[in-house]
């Protein structure tokens, strides 16, 4: 029946594509990574603000910072499946931000909270949040490379609309921008040009971010960032915040002496992950190989393969309060009210149903929670639905 | 050579043809097309392809492991287009091998082959990219008006032929061919057998039917000339023949429909569907966008689709359906099946998906649905053929009868991309990072 002559091109392949993906999957490459890599993390943001104009643009997601902050060069419209995506994870981490910052916290008198995003590039949540509530209830710190943080405060020193979202726009005296253009202080948004991995090997935690203040409630964010670090860099840079620059609720025998020494204050602390799941199925093996050839690993994509696996790295990471986790999809179909599916569906066919589900399963979102001993922060995310199972 | 032929060498090797052709081109399919009612019918054997959109290379190996055009008679069940990098190229090549060998390559419309979802999903963007201009867009969506909404297999076998010696001999050991009449059988790409089934053998002991048709005696060399015509898969072989009386029961092979989506609620007849004026864009809502859009689900009766279009519809609506229409198949495509073919509802639905790999992230292996001649009755073969009057007569008693088609699975893998010359775009999937 086959037409012998037509070449079958499969028996071309071996040897030259197999092995693409492997790589990625060696515990332990980290610390070898080029700074060819690097720069190919880098350019991920790229992928993250695009994909978000093309959301914005189409009416998906309202957020007027998503222009100034996408290089006009590189906008495009992106197909419907992954413009759905991008709502869906920005919707669901604005509504545990919007949680976590809206639930009064119950023993702290200065009702202040700390936001600090992990490889924030192009994001626009601050100016979104900065905008829209007093400015003296939210303090936001973004850590990423150089690169990236030159691009971010140069659009914010052109573009006017920024500098009103962060009411920077008339008292430059609260303003301060380093000499290489790379580091932004203001009262309530600062900006660090940070290589995380430097977190890691940090001996001094308090003196590399001395404007974070570990006494305030605090929500940690990384949105598809510790992903590209190794395994146990990865681990560090959690292991930085929640043991080093916050102090871990001390054990119950030590209690009253730290309590009655009164230097440490266990302030309450969160995480968000967003994150790739399920690399071991067919597509989650083209994810990796696929993106293996844009030069992308997904270093820890194996240790957090699973929804469980996610649960326990957050209760590893000593965030007792509460772990949960649900993928794109889960939080598509439980979290998304009817009249917004509803709007969103009709803003373009979305014809690839399958496919839709395909992709949405194999990214999800993380959240973990660890008290203080006496302030309580989180009460807003025990009524978010999470996902049973693996 | 004709011009013709030189522009199917050319469209083989993924190169496009210019302009003035695509325009000639166009114009030739839309002549041949404007023929076909909305329902064509099509006589097995017949290989029954799902989608394609735009992946070339892919149809390419699909060509290889199903046979070439004109050797093996194609049924294409639409979206040739968007999603894909070569969209022109497959749907081009498709449309000249449909001018060139009318008789043996059927094209049926799938959504996508709308002007309405190709300025989404990708189709028009690559029109403009590669021809600087919309013309050749708007010549293709002007065939896509003309293609015809669904068709009838008729004369399908109910008894797959076994595919090699090798299988015979396994066969042999295990089950006796008297105890079973092959009933479907999945290949891999490299024709090798990795599951068959089998069903009882239908016995007319209890047919009192006067025109019970025994097996005229055949020509058992057939088997094995495989260098011959290469289409005969359902060729008599020694599987059926060597016992005449047991495959002479009066079970009739039932009717396949294909279409690109599904069933419509608007629709209750194959009949119905050729009443539709289907020369125009694919409407938002009715029977015509219904076929292209609906998907079965495990639902009883009716539910809405996610997809905005079309419908579901359960496993009772497709029974009901193929009993009014001496069905015994509906082929569709249109779903994403990773394992390239999804049999529901006791077999009374297939789904074919002929795009591996699917927009290059999926994972997924396609598959091609094969359906061999029946050749039990000396080629007159009496056959329910769809058509409600006709059929409808028998149907009472008969019914219980109409057996589903003997149906061969060929599974295949993405073809590699960048390799004999063809040029081939690094395929950049988008993920959310």
């Amino acid at each position: 029946m086959a037409a012998p002559n037509i070449p079958n091109l499969n028996t071309l392949r071996r040897g030259r594509g197999r092995g693409r993906g492997g790589p990625s999957r060696a515990e332990g490459s980290h610390g070898a990574r080029s700074l060819g890599q690097d720069r190919v993390v880098q350019g991920t943001d790229n992928d993250a603000s695009v994909s978000r104009l093309s959301a914005v643009e189409l009416g998906y997601l309202h957020d007027p910072y998503a222009t100034p902050l996408t290089a006009p060069e590189n906008a495009t419209r992106r197909f419907p499946i992954i413009n759905r995506g991008t709502y869906v994870r920005t919707t669901a981490i604005d509504q545990l931000v919007g949680r976590f910052l809206e639930s009064p916290s119950q023993g702290d008198s200065k009702q202040t909270k700390q936001i600090i995003s992990l490889g924030a590039g192009s994001d626009t949540r601050v100016f979104r949040l900065l905008a829209s509530r007093p400015r003296s209830s939210l303090v936001y710190h973004e850590l990423d490379f150089a690169v990236n943080t030159i691009t971010k405060i140069r659009a914010i020193r052109s573009t006017p609309l920024l500098q009103q979202a962060l009411g920077i726009e008339s008292s430059s005296q609260d303003v301060t921008v380093s000499e290489a253009g790379d580091e932004l202080h203001t009262p309530s948004y600062h900006i660090y040009p940070l290589d995380l991995r430097s977190l890691a090997t940090c001996s001094a935690p308090s003196d590399l971010l001395p404007r974070v203040d570990p006494t305030l409630p605090t929500l940690l964010i990384s949105e598809c960032c510790l992903i590209y670090l190794s395994p146990t860099e990865a681990e560090q840079v959690v292991s930085f915040f929640t043991e080093r620059l916050f102090a871990p609720p001390s054990n119950p025998p030590d209690a009253q002496n730290a309590t009655t020494q009164g230097s440490k204050i266990t302030a309450p602390i969160g995480l968000i992950l967003y994150e790739p799941i399920r690399p071991d199925d067919p597509f989650g093996r083209t994810m990796v190989s696929n993106l293996a050839t844009r030069g992308i690993q997904l270093q820890t994509l194996h240790k957090y393969s699973s929804l469980e696996a996610q649960r326990s790295r957050l209760r590893e990471h000593g965030f007792t309060s509460g772990q949960a986790v649900a993928d794109i999809e889960f939080i598509w179909d439980r979290w998304v009210p009817e009249d917004e599916k509803e709007r969103v569906s009709r803003l373009e066919f979305l014809d690839e149903m399958e496919e839709w589900q395909l992709l949405a399963r194999h990214y999800c979102i993380a959240w973990g929670w660890r008290e203080g001993e006496d302030t309580i922060a989180f009460n807003g995310w025990t009524a978010l639905q999470a996902q049973p199972g693996n | 050579m004709s011009d013709l032929d030189r522009a199917i060498e050319q469209l083989r090797a993924c190169r496009l043809i210019p302009e003035s052709q695509v325009r000639e081109l166009c114009y030739k399919a839309r002549e041949l097309l404007i023929e076909e009612g909305n329902v064509v019918s099509v006589d097995a054997p017949v290989t029954i392809c799902g989608d394609i959109h735009g992946q070339f290379h892919d149809l390419m190996e699909l060509f290889r492991v199903g046979g070439d055009v004109p050797d093996t008679n194609y049924l294409f069940m639409g979206d040739f287009v968007d999603r894909g990098f070569y969209s022109l190229e497959s749907f081009l090549l498709l449309l000249c091998l449909k001018v060139r060998y009318p008789d043996r390559i059927t094209l049926i419309r799938g959504n996508h082959e709308s002007r309405q979802i190709t300025t989404v999903y990708g189709f028009y963007d690559e029109c403009i990219r590669k021809y600087g201009s919309a013309n050749v867009w708007r010549y293709c969506c002007e065939v896509f008006d003309y293609l015809a909404l669904g068709a009838i297999v008729l004369g399908a076998s109910s008894e797959l032929e076994p595919t090699g010696p090798s299988l015979s001999d396994t066969t042999q050991s295990t089950i006796s061919f008297d105890d079973g009449e092959l009933k479907t059988e999945v290949l891999n790409s490299h024709g090798e057998v990795t599951m068959s089934s089998y069903r009882p053998r239908m016995r007319s002991s209890s047919d009192t039917s006067t025109d019970s048709r025994i097996s005229p005696p055949r020509d058992i060399s057939a088997g094995t000339s495989q260098t011959g015509p290469p289409l005969r898969t359902g060729a008599p072989g020694t599987g059926a023949s060597s016992d005449g009386n047991g495959s002479a029961s009066n079970s009739r092979t039932g009717a396949v429909l294909c279409v690109h989506g599904g069933l419509s609620p608007l629709i209750d007849s194959v009949d119905k569907i050729r009443l539709i004026d289907r020369k125009q864009e694919v409407p938002h809502e009715g029977a015509m966008c219904d076929l292209l859009w609906s998907d079965p689900d495990e639902i009883e009766g009716w539910g809405l689709s996610p997809r905005g279009a079309g419908f579901l519809f359960g496993g009772d609506i497709v029974k009901q359906f193929n009993h009014l229409n001496g069905l015994s198949l509906v082929a569709r495509a249109h779903q994403l099946v990773m394992e390239g073919y999804k049999e529901m509802f006791d077999g009374g639905i297939v789904t074919v998906w002929s795009a591996p790999n699917y927009c290059y992230r999926c994972g997924n292996v396609a598959a091609i649905l094969e359906l061999g001649e029946d050749t039990s009755n000396g080629g007159t073969i009496a056959r329910s053929n769809g058509e409600y009057g006709r059929s409808n007569g028998a149907m009472g008693q008969d019914m219980t009868t109409v057996v589903s088609p003997g149906r061969r699975y060929r599974v295949f893998e993405a073809a590699a991309q960048d390799t004999r010359g063809m040029p081939a775009k690094k395929p950049v999937a988008d993920y959310f990072l």
